[in-house]
């Protein structure tokens, strides 16, 4: 059997020219260059350096364009064809086949959950999150803007160990990085479990909404000291993390209850992004596959 | 194994004999000729790698001097003037002189061979790039002559590779040493311009029968989107330069604090040039790396068309992190809010590439030749700079380590540990084919695991006298701040890899005058400049290669199990 390509190939090799055009050897870019530089290091040494360097780059100049017009300089370069021996492998390639589940280790996801849900889940998880974290806001410090300051604060680079007055009090700086960096997490994270749920064993929603949080608030209660002090001495790691949880089963139960998709792994990029409609894989495709 | 030969791209019999004839009879007056005039793209390459090489030992051995001054407290090996001159040009050289060359010099010599084409787009572009990159570097290095200026001040220059305003304006920077690094970066900007110009029109309008865009080799990829990075950034550099030589000869104020202008503008300037500048250098090593992990793991990559939009990704996030080098300057929460997501981001394509690298030697029948070990080295030591960068991206901490030695240590990460690795690696894998003879594979392994054992003596214990507060740029320091030991060690690991690079060397020196005879395809690969002679003849390609599939190579050498669909007859 040959391929395509060894027919191309050969049939090209019928047709081989004898003769190989190639653009002419030429000093010209050299000149043009050394006259460039030339014309600035004048600037730095003596005036006449950058008389010659213009003089060597006009000339440059013009001997390029006389290669290239009216028809473009080539040598030319004989040519005898010879075969080069490339060995053909007589190995069998091994190809990883699709393992049925039970078989092996190689289970990959046939239905996912749509991108859409992993967003409506994180918003709706942030939302979540944002009611815990102002009821604890209100009813210990009397404030809807302590928490969102707390967060925001982080950003606001004069804003130095501020007091609870200061955190009581709206404050337009840390009211946006507030909001951004909490949409952002919210969006990521939720895109994360709309992409990680399929693939927790039997109890996603509790995977996801109990033990991924906890892990989390372990991580942030590790490290927080070190990426911002003032919110780890402020911060109530109880009332964190109850608000990392509700995050979590909010965010796992809409993605959830969005249901799943068949993944469209074994179709082509350009379907995959919508440029082109799905049509049925050839059957040589699929048995190679 | 069913043995054959068939004809493949590459046949060129009596042209080859030709063409050594004429080789042999020529003196070495008219040899040296036929390389300064040439517009052949792979004399280019390699006359770019060789430039690049040369200026890899002069800046090592600068390395060297720092390391030796900073090796004792209150150490004055050289002089104070004497150190920032060296650690300005250090810098400077490393990325511009050694760094651009040499990815550039791989881009030139390998991208024709895989399209399988003849050329690139502009044959004289591309001599006329090389000529102004390497006129420029000496320009820079005249500067040690020529600096001195009208006023007796000054040599090479001494204001750091970031030069930042007001340091660079006449009243801080007497003589001419800053208007040589200014005017020597506007010249071999010129090149750098027209070799980005060059690599996308290649990629674009020269490809042969049948390589689609998706079809490309992953390598062409990258050097596509880095070139698109050249352009966008290269061009705010050159602009600034000739802002700083208006600033200087004809008064203008452009960074002038004190009559109306802004340094910052400088800072902002330069760091839009020289974030992106990071992944213009760290993106053709991720091309070396794509060709090199699949053939030595025996697989094809995983995942190509998400290795193609992560690289795109990639390149067009990069272009929005530039100020997170800006942090201690004082912006607003607002701007220091951005920087520090945009920065962040860059995490996700990355680490996406890093992934398919690592699924594609997982299964596979991996071969620890010496490309293939710095291609692991690289994979283990990107992912550590990944690491130490994302850290540097939370503003805070940033506040805490700006200018110390934990940046140096992280750049020299990304810098040595992911590109030279994935150069070196380059350069172990494509030597065969440029010069027809392997590299010595125990010369070869000896240089990696010293390469590999003083890079992280070196730069892994860096990082700490950083966090202990050591700033960058010192001269020297006093013996009770406890970075004495330290820096010794830091010191001792920058000795050994220069043995490596010693090693290197002399390994390719050997090798190209008595290495054994390479063949046309000594690795088994499948892209298409394994498909001609190594070194491959002048025109590459006798008859015009037809690509089927990602691995033209692997179609004609797997006959019953072609990439490219089966097809009746």
């Amino acid at each position: 059997m040959s391929t395509g390509a060894q027919r191309e190939h050969s049939a090209t090799a019928s047709q081989a020219e004898n003769a190989i055009h190639l653009p002419a050897p030429t000093q010209w870019p050299l000149i043009l260059a050394v006259g460039l530089t030339l014309l600035f290091a004048g600037l730095v040494t003596n005036v006449m350096i950058s008389a010659l360097g213009v003089v060597m780059a006009v000339c440059g100049a013009v001997g390029w364009f006389r290669q290239v017009l009216p028809q473009e300089a080539h040598e030319m370069l004989p040519v005898t064809l010879e075969e080069i021996a490339i060995e053909r492998e007589g190995r069998r390639v091994t190809r990883v086949e699709h393992l049925h589940p039970v078989a092996g280790r190689a289970i990959t996801g046939i239905s996912t959950y749509p991108i859409s849900s992993g967003i409506k889940g994180g918003f709706a998880g942030g939302t979540v999150m944002i009611l815990l974290a102002e009821i604890y806001g209100v009813v210990r410090f009397h404030s809807i803007w302590y928490v969102v300051n707390l967060l925001g604060g982080a950003g606001v680079a004069g804003w130095n160990a501020p007091t609870e007055h200061d955190l009581g009090t709206f404050h337009l700086a840390a009211f946006l990085i507030a909001i951004v960096i909490h949409t952002a997490s919210s969006f990521l994270v939720g895109l994360l479990y709309g992409a990680l749920l399929p693939i927790l064993p039997r109890h996603p929603i509790v995977l996801g909404g109990l033990i991924a949080p906890a892990l989390w608030t372990g991580l942030l209660h590790s490290t927080l000291g070190l990426l911002n002090p003032y919110f780890d001495d402020h911060i109530n790691w109880y009332w964190f993390a109850l608000s990392q949880v509700g995050y979590g089963l909010v965010a796992g139960w809409v993605v959830a209850r969005e249901g799943r998709l068949k993944s469209l792994r074994d179709v082509p990029l350009s379907v995959r992004l919508g440029v082109e409609t799905a049509e049925p894989l050839k059957h040589d495709d699929e048995g190679r596959r | 194994m069913a043995g054959g030969s068939i004809p493949v791209p590459g046949g060129l019999g009596s042209a080859a004999d030709v063409a050594a004839t004429e080789a042999d009879g020529a003196t070495w007056l008219e040899h040296l000729h036929s390389w300064v005039v040439t517009v052949d793209h792979k004399k280019l390459g390699v006359m770019y790698v060789l430039y690049a090489l040369l200026f890899l030992v002069v800046g090592g051995i600068e390395a060297l001097i720092i390391r030796i001054q900073l090796f004792f407290p209150d150490n004055h090996f050289v002089s104070a003037e004497t150190f920032n001159r060296v650690f300005t040009m250090h810098g400077t050289t490393m990325i511009f002189f050694v760094a651009m060359p040499i990815v550039f010099g791989f881009g030139n010599y390998l991208m024709p061979l895989m399209l399988g084409v003849r050329d690139m787009a502009f044959p004289r572009l591309n001599a006329f790039s090389f000529w102004m990159s390497a006129f420029g570097g000496l320009l820079l290095y005249y500067s040690f002559i020529g600096g001195v200026g009208l006023q007796g001040a000054g040599s090479a220059p001494d204001v750091g590779w970031w030069a930042y305003a007001p340091l660079t304006s006449r009243a801080f920077s007497r003589g001419h040493s800053t208007d040589y690094w200014a005017l020597a970066l506007i010249v071999s900007g010129f090149g750098s311009i027209g070799a980005a110009i060059n690599f996308i029109a290649t990629a674009f309008c020269m490809r042969c029968k049948g390589m689609t865009l998706f079809r490309m080799p992953l390598f062409v990829w990258l050097y596509v989107v880095s070139s698109g990075l050249v352009l966008v950034a290269v061009s705010p550099l050159t602009a600034a330069q000739v802002m700083l030589t208006i600033d200087r000869y004809l008064g203008g104020h452009f960074f002038d604090t004190q009559a109306g202008g802004s340094a910052v503008v400088w800072a902002h300037f330069f760091w839009i040039f020289g974030h992106p500048e990071v992944y213009v250098l760290v993106l053709p090593a991720f091309a070396i790396i794509n060709e090199v992990v699949p053939v030595f793991s025996r697989k094809a990559i995983f995942g190509y068309p998400a290795m193609v939009a992560a690289s795109v990704g990639i390149g067009f996030v990069s272009l929005g992190v530039w100020a997170h080098h800006m942090f201690t300057i004082g912006m607003t929460s607002i701007s220091n809010a951005f920087f520090v997501l945009s920065t962040m981001l860059v995490g996700i394509p990355t680490g996406i590439k890093i992934f398919n690298w690592i699924a594609t030697m997982w299964g596979g029948k991996i071969r620890y030749r010496t490309p293939m070990l710095f291609a692991v080295g690289f994979l283990v030591q990107f992912l550590i700079a990944g690491l130490t960068g994302i850290i540097l991206s939370v503003a805070p901490f940033n506040w805490q380590l700006h200018n110390s030695y934990f940046v140096i240590a992280h750049f020299h990460y990304v810098i040595v540990g992911a590109i030279l690795f994935a150069i070196f690696s380059g350069i172990y894998y494509w030597f065969p084919k440029v010069t027809g003879r392997m590299l010595d594979e125990r010369l070869g392994k000896w240089n990696f695991w010293l390469f590999v054992i003083g890079f992280h003596v070196c730069f892994d214990v860096m990082h700490i006298p950083g966090v202990l507060g050591m700033p960058r740029s010192i001269y020297t320091y006093e013996a009770d701040r406890g970075w004495t030991g330290l820096n010794q060690i830091v010191s001792v690991g920058a000795i050994i890899q220069g043995i490596a690079i010693a090693i290197l060397v002399y390994n390719m020196i050997h090798s190209a005058l008595k290495g054994q005879e390479a063949g046309p395809d000594p690795w088994d690969a499948w892209t298409l400049e394994w498909a001609t002679n190594s070194p491959p003849p002048p025109y590459n390609f006798a008859i015009e290669p037809v690509a089927r599939s990602r691995r033209p190579l692997w179609d004609l050498k797997h006959p019953n199990d072609p990439d490219e669909p089966l097809e009746e007859g």
